[in-house]
């Protein structure tokens, strides 16, 4: 295995480099799928060393490849991005966009190895701002009354586990099992930016908020929801 | 960076009032602990179970307020641009006996913020929380409120240390 790693360590930095060659509006569609389609398969190496590393219970190297596993993830998001505009489709290429921005943080978080990102992470949320219009978004205030650890599976808190710390090539996450909603807010800068207004009505018409282009009226009126789920809410991921 | 200054409740008759055990050490106060007329009223930041876990394992013990088998429920809002940190009770008496308690208490938030930060910009990297403590002379009880970068939180213990034996 450690052949293999070494292998895979020296193969990573150069695949990713060669990837972000495609990572602009100038290249051709083709190129982007293919480099998509390239760092697809290394990220799958990657999880099949990861799986091997975390039997042998190396929690360093089992971190550092859960690291390497969001670099790669960052730049297909990226790729996805570019590709998405390319086909008309601005709220998919959002949706990539914030995937590639939350993987290069869990990057950096996960190992030392991904602490350099700084400036890449910086160039995602330029583009946030050049490439597309000021999004607004929801944000939810909630009562939590049980709530899990995504490591062990216990109470959170209960355990030793920390939210936003990798453990053995997992980050921690906080599972929200029994809670209630106190509040929405709309908000400019909100924790999750997948939860954004996708549409807007000025009284006569109904807009994408992200192309302007007006939705179809039908739609909207034959839509069997109540008020509030018709300020549709992007919230897939 | 702002710190701000606010009187506080007298922690231990609201305990006695509420049915909480009554911090005598190190605590962490449920956000509406002034306010709350009943006990089932209270509830925690969302901060605090991982506050707690940060403590247990840093040998920072907390006489929690919380009953044995209690557990109160914990809010999370957004509408702060940052981590909402817990109100931490200091009492008097620790903090004679050992005056680097809240640095330290607070040396442990800081550096796990500065991890869990990393990738988030710049702007965004703000914590707020509060701490109590009760004054030397008086012997009322004060909250300071900090609201800034993670940095400025180093300042928070002299700030502290100043109000305390202020009045």
């Amino acid at each position: 295995m450690s052949k293999r790693l070494e292998g895979f360590r020296e193969e990573f930095p150069y695949a990713i480099a060669e990837s972000m060659k495609f990572c602009n509006a100038a290249r051709s569609r083709e190129f982007q799928v293919e480099a998509i389609q390239r760092l697809e398969i290394l990220k799958t190496r990657a999880s099949a060393l990861k799986t091997e590393i975390v039997a042998n219970k190396d929690e360093n190297l089992a971190n550092l490849l859960l690291s390497v596993e969001n670099m790669l993830q960052a730049v297909i998001s990226e790729l996805k991005m570019w590709v998405a505009f390319k086909d008309e489709d601005p709220s998919a290429a959002w949706t990539d966009l914030v995937g590639a921005q939350s993987a290069a943080s869990t990057a950096m978080r996960a190992h030392k190895i991904a602490a350099n990102l700084d400036a890449y992470i910086d160039r995602l949320h330029a583009l946030e701002h050049l490439l597309f219009p000021p999004q607004l978004f929801f944000s939810s205030g909630i009562i939590i009354k049980r709530s899990t650890c995504s490591i062990c599976g216990h109470e959170y808190g209960d355990c030793g586990h920390v939210k936003g710390k990798a453990y053995m090539g997992q980050m921690c996450g906080r599972i929200i099992k029994e809670c209630d909603l106190s509040e929405i807010s709309v908000v400019s800068n909100p924790a999750n930016k997948h939860c954004r207004v996708i549409s807007t009505n000025d009284g006569k018409v109904t807009r994408d908020f992200m192309t302007w282009r007006l939705i179809d009226e039908q739609v909207t009126k034959n839509s069997d929801v109540d008020d509030f789920k018709k300020v549709l809410m992007s919230n897939t991921k | 960076m702002s710190i701000q200054q606010y009187d506080y409740v007298d922690v231990e008759k609201k305990a006695q009032i509420l049915g909480c055990n009554i911090p005598t050490d190190l605590a962490l106060l449920p956000r509406n602990f002034e306010d709350a007329e009943f006990k089932d009223d209270l509830v925690h930041e969302d901060s605090v179970p991982t506050v707690r876990i940060l403590f247990r394992q840093n040998g920072i013990t907390e006489t929690s307020i919380e009953r044995d088998g209690e557990k109160y429920p914990q809010i999370s809002e957004k509408a702060f641009e940052g981590w909402i940190g817990p109100t931490i009770f200091v009492s008097f008496a620790l903090l004679n006996q050992n005056p680097h308690i809240l640095s330290v208490a607070l040396g442990v938030i800081s550096n796990y913020l500065t991890d869990i930060f990393r990738g988030i910009p710049q702007h965004q990297n703000k914590a707020s929380l509060n701490i109590v403590v009760q004054t030397t002379k008086k012997k009322t009880y004060k909250r300071i409120h900090y609201e800034g970068p993670i940095s400025g939180m180093e300042q928070i213990p002299n700030i502290i240390r100043e109000v305390s034996s202020s009045e």
